[in-house]
């Protein structure tokens, strides 16, 4: 999967607080033993997940910040929500103190989006404000996994690499544990306190960042609602008189009507996720959230009933021609779909919750009308929804494990300013920038000008970021959207056996399920059929997949489950 | 796109077979000198000294660049994980041995031989559809008499080849994509519109229409240079004898073209397997790896997409292997045919 990033930061409340350390908890009550290490050969502390005991000496003591009251306080998961008028003159200081020694420190980061220049206005102020000189290694975020590989596997391996929880395949996981520093002399128990704003960090985020027996990532926290919302153009919608639809037919129905190729309007672009979601397809967001227990048996999401009823009615959309031409290219096709939804070429897409507030604020100044909005993912049968839920923490930074201490507390320092809590200047600065340049006030609102909506986009938010937090004091009414979809979404979520725990599976079968996103594309798009996928699950199980269904089975023996 | 992490056995193999030609440059009395073998080796060293004094730093960059990379194949009988130290030998060193069980699951791997199958009908594609033409526009471009026009045309059909492959699909994507110009135009006169650029069936014609586009305008430079080198007085003393301008060309042209075509032949089926890989790599998710994986991105998939570097290994191995088969076999018929081919024996 590759979701656009970039939860927008945050004030951490007592509620989520609560909430992150009931999860905590429940991880370390259900798991006595430290380091399960499972499954033979490969042993060690490669594989396997850590909990309890073992994981309690690694993490990061937790201090609340509260910076500013939430006016929408967390609910079913979601992020805590600010709706209310932010007073940008009396934004508080997180970072008294600049912590950075001016040492360069290289990052490479999954951009989605068409990255700026070097040493644009943004990047320079960050800087300047964290005393660090980060130097930029966007790279395009659709095909990272391409990238990941191969530059984990040179010697030329910058000073932090971000890796999302869905490019972890193959040996990734292998590199991380291989390649990256142990930041737990940093920041385990009360070391973190060095640095406030990543003490306040939920647990169940840093629970998720250790890596191989070692606290090693930096991690964005999100709230366990799916981030893929179906997008669509609300503005479209009401002039031309379309419901928005509460089950597949009617969104079939719809997007028969709405097309007309020869207007250059198409209903939609690949919904492949949005389907997986409509008929409780199991996350395939991250490995581990793939697997649950039915019936007292451990299953592969893409060996239930519902993934391949996803898959067909996917197919059914494109067969139908109602998919945009452009998404037919699948992951050839790197461009922003951005313009094209502008343009109303179509109506409705899936992306991360992010772009909700992304493109409101891009389009804001040269098209008034345009007005963006989320559905509520509906039931495959026009019933409500089974959703699964998403980790905690789902994009990590690390730290290569070369880097002399001076860069780690360098990249720590950037890691603290970006990981400031909403209400805060450093907040400010990493989410709108610099005043006048990036974006302007009126009224007390600030707006972003069109050199914030190109320079202002992922980025330092990549290297940490405080509590799931929404707040958009442009757009508040989107902010509330976003809260309140999630918060919709939140009550039908339920939480799959291994949610939470960071797992990595042993080497011998980290290849086993690489190639089923691109038959599942191959498929949807009429290529090839379910029997194809039927015949790769079968597969899957004699070539591992049923040995790797035992390996997790002694996890959850060990750790208990994580189901609810 | 960089494909340099994962050792491809195939440039290699042509790196050698460029040379060749060159040695046999630099010995340019050797036929009116005694058979080399009836002489000492000494004898023939301390004549030749100073030649090959001089072909030394070559040799030497040949075998840094071409030889020493080639032992990193090693890997193809490990299961290779690049990752547990910085220093890729450490690696090596430290990742287990599986013998010859990649090899093993090339063969049983159908989505391998689908790679060798698409790449082989490509390559048959691209010499039935692609390797006539440089020849033809080769001989339309030297039979324009005047300089200008002709300079003006060589100039249009060679620009293309300067444009990047990224640049080419995009235009190609924005003229024939299922949203382009058009498909728009035919849906304006209510037809429906093309999907040229996502069609799995058609895929392979698309690819070659692209590299006929783009570098067939190149690829006539060589043609060119061997026309200049034909004599005038052939054309005139055919002339004279009452030939006709399709009798010139059939007896006098084609004739002096016949050295190259044939060594461009050899070259170009020892290049058999590698029918472009960045071209079809932007455009695999376009039609599917059914329709588009070649084994140059089965090789990248693998290897740098899945880090199974050792699996990739033993595909490029493979790979390289039946490129060897067919420059020895181009070759054979190249000498059949009465011209010299690559080598000599």
């Amino acid at each position: 999967m590759t979701p656009n990033a970039a939860s927008h930061s945050s004030g951490p409340s007592r509620r989520s607080f609560l909430a992150s350390t009931a999860v905590a908890t429940a991880a370390v009550a259900g798991g006595m033993p430290l380091l399960a290490a499972c499954g033979g050969s490969d042993g060690g502390s490669r594989d396997g997940t850590t909990s309890g005991k073992d994981a309690k000496k690694l993490l990061p003591a937790y201090v609340a910040s509260n910076v500013v009251t939430p006016d929408i306080p967390s609910k079913n998961g979601s992020a805590v929500g600010f709706t209310g008028k932010l007073d940008l003159a009396g934004l508080k200081t997180s970072v008294p103190k600049k912590l950075g020694k001016g040492n360069k420190v290289t990052v490479m980061s999954p951009f989605w989006g068409s990255p700026p220049k070097d040493g644009n206005a943004y990047y320079t102020s960050m800087n300047d404000l964290i005393g660090v000189d980060v130097v930029w290694q966007n790279q395009d975020g659709n095909t990272y996994d391409q990238k990941l590989g191969a530059v984990l596997a040179s010697s030329e391996v910058p000073d932090v690499v971000v890796v999302p929880g869905w490019n972890m395949t193959g040996k990734i996981p292998s590199a991380i544990i291989g390649k990256f520093a142990d930041l737990g002399p940093y920041l385990s128990g009360d070391a973190v306190k060095d640095y406030p704003n990543l003490a306040a960090i939920p647990t169940d985020a840093w629970q998720r960042s250790i890596f191989g027996g070692k606290l090693r990532g930096l991690p964005m926290p999100s709230s366990y609602v799916t981030g893929i919302v179906p997008l669509y153009r609300q503005d479209i919608f009401e002039k031309e008189g379309y419901e928005v639809p509460r089950s597949c037919d009617e969104f079939m129905a719809l997007a028969k009507d709405a097309t007309n190729a020869r207007a250059k309007r198409w209903a939609c672009l690949d919904m492949k996720w949005t389907a997986f979601n409509a008929f409780g397809v199991l996350s395939g967001n991250e490995k581990s959230l793939g697997w649950n227990e039915v019936d007292g048996k451990l299953v592969y999401r893409i060996e239930t009933e519902e993934y391949l009823e996803a898959l067909e009615w996917t197919r059914k959309l494109f067969a139908a021609g109602v998919v945009h031409p452009d998404a037919k290219l699948g992951k050839s096709n790197a461009t922003d779909p951005g313009p094209k939804f502008a343009a109303g070429e179509f109506l409705i897409y899936n992306q991360d919750s992010s772009q909700w507030w992304s493109r409101t604020a891009e389009q804001a100044t040269q098209n008034p009308d345009f007005k963006i909005w989320g559905m509520d993912i509906f039931g495959h049968d026009g019933g409500a929804p089974t959703l699964w839920a998403q980790n905690p923490a789902g994009i990590f930074a690390f730290i290569n494990k070369k880097a002399s201490e001076a860069v780690v507390r360098d990249v720590l320092a950037v890691a603290n300013v970006t990981a400031a809590p909403y209400g805060t200047k450093e907040y400010m600065a990493t989410n709108y920038g610099v005043e006048g340049t990036h974006y302007t006030v009126k009224d007390g609102v600030p707006t972003k000008t069109d050199q914030g909506n190109i320079d202002v986009m992922n980025a330092y938010v990549m290297v940490a970021s405080p509590a799931a937090t929404i707040a958009h004091p442009d757009f508040p009414e989107v902010a509330k959207g976003q809260v309140e979809w999630q918060q919709r979404m939140g009550a039908v979520t339920r939480k799959p056996a291994f949610y939470g725990m960071q797992i990595t599976e042993p080497a011998r079968y980290t290849n086993l399920s690489n190639d089923f996103e691109q038959l599942e594309d191959d498929v949807v798009r009429g290529r090839k059929k379910i029997s194809d996928v039927q015949q790769a699950v079968s597969d899957w199980k004699s070539k591992g997949g049923d040995k790797l269904r035992d390996w997790y089975r002694e996890i959850l023996d060990e750790n208990g489950s994580a189901a609810g | 796109m960089s494909h340099s992490t994962v050792p491809r056995t195939g440039t290699e193999a042509e790196e050698v077979n460029e040379n060749a030609p060159a040695a046999h440059g630099g010995a340019p009395g050797a036929p009116k000198e005694p058979p080399a073998a009836k002489q000492g080796l000494r004898v023939r060293f301390r004549r030749d000294r100073v030649l090959l004094l001089m072909t030394l730093p070559a040799v030497l960059l040949v075998l840094l660049f071409n030889y020493v990379p080639i032992l990193g194949n090693v890997v193809a009988f490990q299961e290779y994980d690049p990752y547990i130290s910085d220093n890729g030998i450490v690696s090596i060193l430290h990742s287990p041995w599986v013998g010859l069980e990649n090899f093993q699951r090339i063969f049983e791997d159908s989505a391998f031989w689908n790679a060798v199958q698409n790449t082989l009908l490509l390559f048959v594609l691209q010499l039935v559809l692609y390797f006539p033409i440089p020849i033809l526009l080769a001989l339309l471009i030297n039979s324009v008499v005047r300089p200008r026009v002709r300079a003006i045309s060589q100039a249009v059909l060679y620009l293309p080849h300067f444009f990047s492959w990224v640049l080419v699909i995009a235009v190609f994507q924005q003229l024939f994509g299922g949203a382009g110009l058009l498909s728009q135009l035919l849906r304006d006169h209510g037809y429906d519109g093309l999907s040229l650029m996502t069609d799995p069936d058609t895929f392979k014609f698309l690819v070659t229409a692209q590299s006929v586009w783009k570098d067939a305008g190149w690829g006539i430079i060589v043609f060119l240079a061997a026309l200049a080198s034909v004599s005038p007085d052939l054309y005139e003393a055919a002339a004279m004898d009452g030939a006709n301008r399709w009798r010139r060309m059939w007896h006098v042209t084609l004739p002096a073209l016949r050295p190259v075509i044939a060594l461009l032949l050899v070259l170009r089926v020892g290049d058999a397997l590698t029918v472009g890989f960045e071209q079809i790599l932007l455009q695999r998710d376009a039609v599917g790896p059914g329709a588009a994986e070649v084994l140059d991105t089965f090789v990248w998939w693998n290897g740098v997409r899945n880090q199974d570097f050792g699996y990739a290994a033993a595909a490029g191995l493979v790979k390289g292997v039946i490129s060897l088969g067919l420059v020895l076999m181009a070759n054979k018929v190249a000498h059949l045919m009465g011209e010299q081919g690559v080598y000599k024996k």
